[in-house]
């Protein structure tokens, strides 16, 4: 029990930043991790046997938020017609990237598909290596290795736009 | 860190090439100030990094078990139920009109009441006769049904 508390304590903030990362919304991140420490909760005993806690309980992260995402998706074009979109809301990514070149990073960032933008999250905010990227999503190392490739240069090339029309 | 070991770091960082240390190198560089103009589209890129880790999750807690509603069944109740009321105002009479309710009347019984009294023995001896054909009836089937046994003894 208390090696399961200190597991998850250590944990909490980088599977909110992950969720948070996939789903681009507070609330939403927030739901993300309290279904993922509930279940988790149900399976305490198997998590603290694991070789990797975190990297189990980062990929199950990534997997609920992927799922909240997609629904998110069905519910937000149902909603579209009946409300219009409300522009005051920003989650805490959007608040820090609060110029215009980090908010262009961060509106990049989530054009990504959820997998790569989350390889990249994990490799620049959390500081994994490849392998724990590899055992906390689930893709092998090679898939890792091209995420990041391809997302850093996709970054590389809107950073240089940006400078062109700046200078 | 120099400005040309910066420029070849960063270049081995686009390319996969970079180790964890080497990257966070990197970012101590740029975070330092003193960046070289060739650099310079890059500081926003680690600065977008630094300030993401320094998001945390929200100490407020929330309900950790919600009541999970069987949506898609209540969805459809009451998709019905609109549809059943619908339906009601629409098709269903405007003017109610409250069904005929049957007024019973009181039977006079004596018109069936026998006042002569031949005609009342006359009715008396049909019923005693009917009785009497019905009790013998009994016995004469129970003597044919125990011959036929007789003889599928015999």
């Amino acid at each position: 029990m208390d090696q399961y508390s200190s597991i998850i304590t250590s944990v909490r903030d980088r599977l909110y930043r992950l969720a948070l990362r996939v789903v681009n919304d507070a609330d939403e991140a927030e739901d993300v991790v309290q279904d993922v420490l509930v279940k988790s909760w149900k399976k305490r005993e198997q998590i603290v046997g694991l070789d990797n806690p975190p990297a189990w309980l980062m990929r199950m992260t990534k997997h609920q938020a992927i799922d909240r995402l997609r629904s998110a998706k069905v519910r937000c074009t149902r909603e579209t017609e009946a409300a219009a979109p409300d522009f005051a809301t920003h989650t805490p990514f959007q608040i820090a990237a609060s110029n215009d070149t980090l908010s262009h990073i961060h509106r990049l960032l989530q054009q990504l598909p959820p997998d790569q933008r989350t390889v990249l999250h994990l490799r620049e905010v959390e500081g994994m290596d490849y392998k724990e990227i590899a055992e906390a999503t689930g893709l092998s190392l090679q898939q890792v290795k091209t995420y990041l490739h391809r997302g850093r240069g996709k970054l590389r090339t809107l950073l240089l736009q940006q400078r062109i029309v700046e200078s | 860190m120099t400005h040309t070991t910066a420029k070849k770091l960063l270049d081995r960082y686009f390319l996969e090439e970079t180790t964890l240390v080497e990257e966070q190198q990197l970012r101590a560089y740029f975070r330092a100030g003193d960046i070289h103009p060739d650099l310079a589209a890059y500081p926003p890129l680690f600065s977008y990094w630094e300030q993401a880790g320094e998001i945390v999750a929200p100490k407020a807690k929330r309900p950790a078990v919600r009541l999970k509603l069987p949506m898609r069944w209540l969805t459809a109740a009451a998709a019905s139920a609109v549809l059943l009321l619908s339906l009601n105002t629409w098709v269903g009479p405007t003017e109610t009109t409250p069904p005929p309710i049957a007024e019973a009347q009181p039977i006079d019984w004596s018109k069936y009441e026998v006042t002569d009294p031949e005609e009342a023995y006359r009715l008396l001896r049909g019923a005693l006769k009917i009785a009497s054909t019905e009790i013998n009836r009994g016995p004469k089937i129970t003597i044919r049904e125990l011959g036929e046994v007789s003889k599928m003894l015999k």
